[in-house]
C-alpha cells in the first residue's frame, strides 16, 4: 500500500484514477489543483463546478479530499510565459507549461512534502521501466502535452488509466456510480475555454491595427488588429475584403509568415508556398532521454508520428512537413517510448 | 374566433406545452443545486439552449436567456457607446438607442433601410448598428448580409486608419425565426434578439445571441447566471418551451412559408377597396392594408364583435394612441396611417377562415363608408 495523491479535475478521467487507486488498497487523498478562476467576458471560469464534480466523487469514494490553490504560481508560470511569447510573436502551449511547471512540479514538490510514495493523475500516458510511453488508447495519448516533466516527479508518477481505452474508462465509471453523465469533456486550454485564444489575448494585449499582405506580391489585402493575435497555418479570421475587382476564388487564405516588427501578417492562398513546407525544424530548449538516431516526431496533439533524425538542435525530415508555429512542441519517440522533445524555433 | 394579430402573440403549441411540463414539477429543481437532479436539469436547460444556438448556426455558450426579447434588445445596447438604429425600429430598441447617443437612419418607401443615409451616418464614433431582420408592423425584411456587408468594410476601412473603435451589429429577429432560415454568420451579425412568444413559444422568454469578442455589461446582477450576463435563476421549462418552439418553428419553415403565402393571396384577392402598404420585401404573413377616410382603430371594435382580431400596428403603441411610428417613417400621410390595419397570418389560419375573414371585413369596411356617407 502506497500513500497516493491524486489530481482531481471533477472529470471522468481523473475520478476513475482515483477509484482505481482506492481499489487497489492504496492510502489515497483526492487534490483539486485551484489554478485558474478569473472569469472572462462572455465565458464563466468553471472552476466550482469542476472543484464541486471532484469533491462529489471523493465523497463517494471515502477519500480525504484537499483544495491546493496555485492561482499565483499559475499565473507567474504559466499565463504569463504564455502571454510573453505571443508578444514575441510565439505560439506557446500552455497546457505542456502547466504540466511542467504545476502538476508535476508544484503539485509533486508538494505532495512528497506530506508524505507521498506517489502523485497520480487521470492522464493517458504509461511509465514502462521508469520512461514516459505512449497510452494504451493511441487515440487519447497525452504524452505530447507530458514530455518536459522530470524524470524525478516520473519515478513518483501514476497514470491509473493509461492501459485503458476511453470507452472502457466511461464504463467503468458508469459501473461505479462515478460517471458524471451531464459533464462534457473540456476542450481547448482550460482556462481559455470556448472564447478562444484570440479573444483571450485581446484581454491582455491591445489591438493595434496592421496590414494583411499577400506574401508573394506584397500586395495588402487587408488589415488586422495585431500580429500577435495570427497564427501561422491560420486560415480563419482575416479581414479580407473590399478588393473590387479581384476574382474571388472562394480559396481562402492561410497566415505563413509575420513580421511583429512591422506589425504585418502575410498571407498566401497557395498551398505550395514554400513558407508552408519544410524539412527542417529547428528547436530549442531540447529535452532528450536516450540519444536515438532515428526518431518518430509527432508535431501536434493526436497528428501522425513522423520520421526524422535529430542532429545538434534541427530535426531533418524524410519528407517536406507543414511547419507548425514557432513556439509549438515537437515531442520525440523511439516506439513507445517518449524520448523528450524541443519548442519549435 | 379569427385570429389574425400573430405578430402580437401566438399561441403556444400544445407539444410545446407538453415539453414544459415536467420542468414546472418533477424536474423543479434549480440547476445551481449541487445534487445530481438538478445537475440533470441544469443539462436538460444547456441542451435546449444548444437547440436555439445550433437553429441559428451558434453554439450554446453564445447565448444569453433572457425575458424576453425587450430585455435581450436591451441587453445588446450595453456594447453601445454611440449608436445607429432603424427609424422604424420597435420601441424596444428606439427608447434603449436614446440612452446611447442614438441616430436614427431613414428608410426607403417599402420600409428597407436607406443604405446611402446608412453609410452616411456611420461616422467613425459609432460602436453599434442595430437594424431588425423584420419589422414588427410591416413585415418588412431588411437586406442585412447587405448591411453587414458594409460594416465589414467600415471597419475594415477603421484598421486601415488605425481607429480602433469596435463596430458591431445588432438585429431583433423576434418576428422572423419561424419563416426566415437564419444565420448568425450568413446574416454577419454580432447580437441578435429572437423570441419564444412569437413563434408559438411562451411569453417571457428571449435570448441574445452574442458573438465572441462582443462586449456586454449586465443590466441584472446576482448569481452571475447566463456568463454573469443575465442573473437570476434560469427559466428552465420557459428555454425547454422555446428549444421546442423552435425545433418545430425550423421543421416547418418551408411549409409554413408557402402556406401563408397562399392565404395572403387568398385574402388580398378577396377583400375589396383597399390599398396594399406594404408591397415589397415582406414575409410572407405580413398584411398592412389602408382604407381611405377609414378609422382603422373602429375597425378593430367593430371586428371584434363579429370574433375577428386585428391590429393597427404594434399593439405596445395602438395602446398608448400613439401614432405608428413606422408608417410615418415610410411616408404616410396621418390619415392613411389612421386607415391601415395589420393583419398578421399563423397557424391557427385555414383557408375557410380566410373565406369568411374576407366577408367580414368587406361587410364591415361598406358599413363604415355607408356610416360615413350618411353621416
Amino acid at each position: 500500500m502506497a500513500k497516493v495523491f491524486v489530481g482531481m479535475s471533477g472529470g471522468v478521467d481523473s475520478s476513475v484514477s482515483a477509484a482505481l487507486l482506492v481499489e487497489q488498497g492504496h492510502d489515497v487523498t483526492g487534490i483539486y489543483m485551484k489554478n485558474w478562476s478569473r472569469d472572462l467576458p462572455g465565458m464563466k471560469c468553471p472552476w466550482a463546478e469542476d472543484l464541486a464534480d471532484a469533491k462529489r466523487v471523493a465523497v463517494k469514494l471515502g477519500i480525504p479530499f484537499e483544495v491546493w490553490d496555485f492561482e499565483k504560481e499559475y499565473r507567474e508560470k504559466v499565463v504569463e510565459y504564455m502571454l510573453r511569447e505571443f508578444k514575441a510573436g510565439n505560439t506557446p502551449n500552455p497546457d505542456i507549461m502547466c504540466n511542467e511547471e504545476i502538476k508535476f512540479k508544484l503539485f509533486y514538490e508538494k505532495a512528497m512534502e506530506r508524505g507521498a510514495d506517489f502523485i497520480a493523475t487521470g492522464h493517458y500516458a504509461r511509465i514502462i521501466d521508469n520512461n514516459l510511453a505512449r497510452a494504451a488508447d493511441e487515440n487519447k495519448d497525452q504524452t505530447y502535452f507530458l514530455y518536459r516533466i522530470s524524470d524525478e516527479a516520473l519515478m513518483h508518477t501514476l497514470f491509473p488509466i493509461g492501459d485503458m481505452l476511453k470507452p472502457d474508462v466511461k464504463k467503468l465509471a458508469e459501473k461505479k456510480g462515478l460517471h458524471n453523465a451531464y459533464k462534457k469533456e473540456s476542450m481547448g486550454v482550460c482556462f481559455v475555454g470556448e472564447v478562444g485564444m484570440k479573444d483571450f489575448l485581446k484581454e491582455y494585449i491591445d489591438v493595434q491595427p496592421g496590414e494583411i499582405r499577400e506574401i508573394s506580391t506584397e500586395k495588402v489585402l487587408g488589415y488586422h488588429e495585431g500580429a500577435v493575435f495570427y497564427t501561422i497555418g491560420q486560415r480563419h479570421g482575416l479581414y479580407i475584403s473590399g478588393n473590387k475587382g479581384e476574382i474571388n476564388d472562394g480559396l481562402p487564405y492561410y497566415v505563413v509568415k509575420k513580421d511583429l516588427e512591422k506589425n504585418i501578417v502575410y498571407v498566401s492562398k497557395n498551398l505550395n508556398d514554400s513558407h508552408i513546407w519544410t524539412k527542417e525544424l529547428k528547436l530549442k530548449d531540447i529535452i532528450l532521454k536516450n540519444d536515438t538516431p532515428n526518431i518518430l516526431v509527432r508535431l501536434r496533439h493526436r497528428a501522425p508520428l513522423v520520421p526524422a533524425t535529430l542532429k545538434n538542435d534541427t530535426l531533418y525530415f524524410e519528407s517536406e512537413i507543414k511547419r507548425p508555429a514557432s513556439g509549438q512542441s515537437a515531442v520525440f519517440y523511439d516506439g513507445e517510448i517518449c524520448l523528450g522533445g524541443g519548442i519549435i524555433c | 374566433m379569427i385570429y389574425l394579430d400573430h405578430a402580437a402573440a401566438t399561441p403556444v403549441d400544445p407539444r410545446v406545452l407538453k415539453a414544459m411540463e415536467p420542468y414546472f414539477s418533477r424536474d423543479f429543481f434549480n440547476p445551481s443545486s449541487a445534487y445530481l437532479p438538478a445537475k440533470k436539469v441544469a443539462a436538460d436547460y444547456q441542451t435546449a439552449k444548444a437547440t436555439i444556438a445550433h437553429a441559428i448556426g451558434a453554439k450554446s455558450s453564445d447565448l444569453v436567456i433572457t425575458a424576453g426579447a425587450t430585455e435581450a434588445n436591451n441587453l445588446a445596447f450595453t456594447a453601445a457607446t454611440n449608436a445607429l438604429y432603424l427609424k422604424t425600429e420597435h420601441d424596444s430598441v428606439r427608447k434603449v438607442a436614446k440612452n446611447h447617443h442614438g441616430v436614427e437612419i431613414a428608410v426607403d418607401k417599402y420600409g428597407r433601410i436607406d443604405l446611402a443615409d446608412f453609410r452616411a451616418k456611420l461616422a467613425d464614433d459609432i460602436d453599434l448598428v442595430s437594424v431588425s431582420l423584420v419589422n414588427n408592423e410591416l413585415g418588412v425584411i431588411q437586406p442585412l448580409a447587405e448591411i453587414s456587408g458594409i460594416i465589414r468594410e467600415v471597419k475594415f476601412d477603421r484598421l486601415r486608419r488605425g481607429v480602433k473603435t469596435p463596430l458591431y451589429l445588432h438585429s431583433d429577429a423576434s418576428q422572423a425565426l419561424n419563416l426566415l432560415d437564419i444565420n448568425v454568420a450568413r446574416l454577419g451579425v454580432d447580437l441578435l434578439t429572437l423570441n419564444a412568444a412569437k413563434i408559438y413559444g411562451p411569453k417571457g422568454v428571449g435570448a441574445l445571441y452574442v458573438s465572441h469578442g462582443v462586449r456586454l455589461s449586465p443590466v441584472t446582477f446576482g448569481g452571475g447566471q447566463e456568463n454573469g450576463l443575465r442573473s437570476g435563476t434560469e427559466n428552465v421549462p420557459g428555454a425547454i418551451g422555446f428549444a421546442k418552439a423552435v425545433e418545430l418553428a425550423h421543421e416547418h419553415l418551408n411549409g409554413n412559408r408557402k402556406k401563408y403565402a397562399e392565404l395572403k393571396k387568398l385574402l388580398l384577392s378577396e377583400l375589396q377597396g383597399y390599398e396594399l402598404i406594404n408591397k415589397k420585401h415582406t414575409l410572407d404573413n405580413f398584411i398592412v392594408l389602408c382604407y381611405n377616410d377609414i378609422d382603422a382603430e373602429r375597425l378593430i371594435y367593430l371586428l371584434e364583435e363579429k370574433e375577428v382580431y386585428v391590429s393597427t400596428g404594434a399593439a405596445c403603441a395602438a395602446s398608448k394612441g400613439q401614432k405608428s411610428h413606422v408608417l410615418a417613417a415610410i411616408g404616410l400621410s396621418d390619415e392613411q396611417i389612421a386607415g391601415s390595419l395589420r393583419l398578421t397570418l399563423g397557424e391557427t389560419n385555414d383557408e375557410g377562415q380566410i373565406h369568411t375573414a374576407a366577408k367580414i371585413i368587406n361587410e364591415v369596411v361598406a358599413n363604415e363608408y355607408q356610416r360615413l356617407q350618411n353621416g
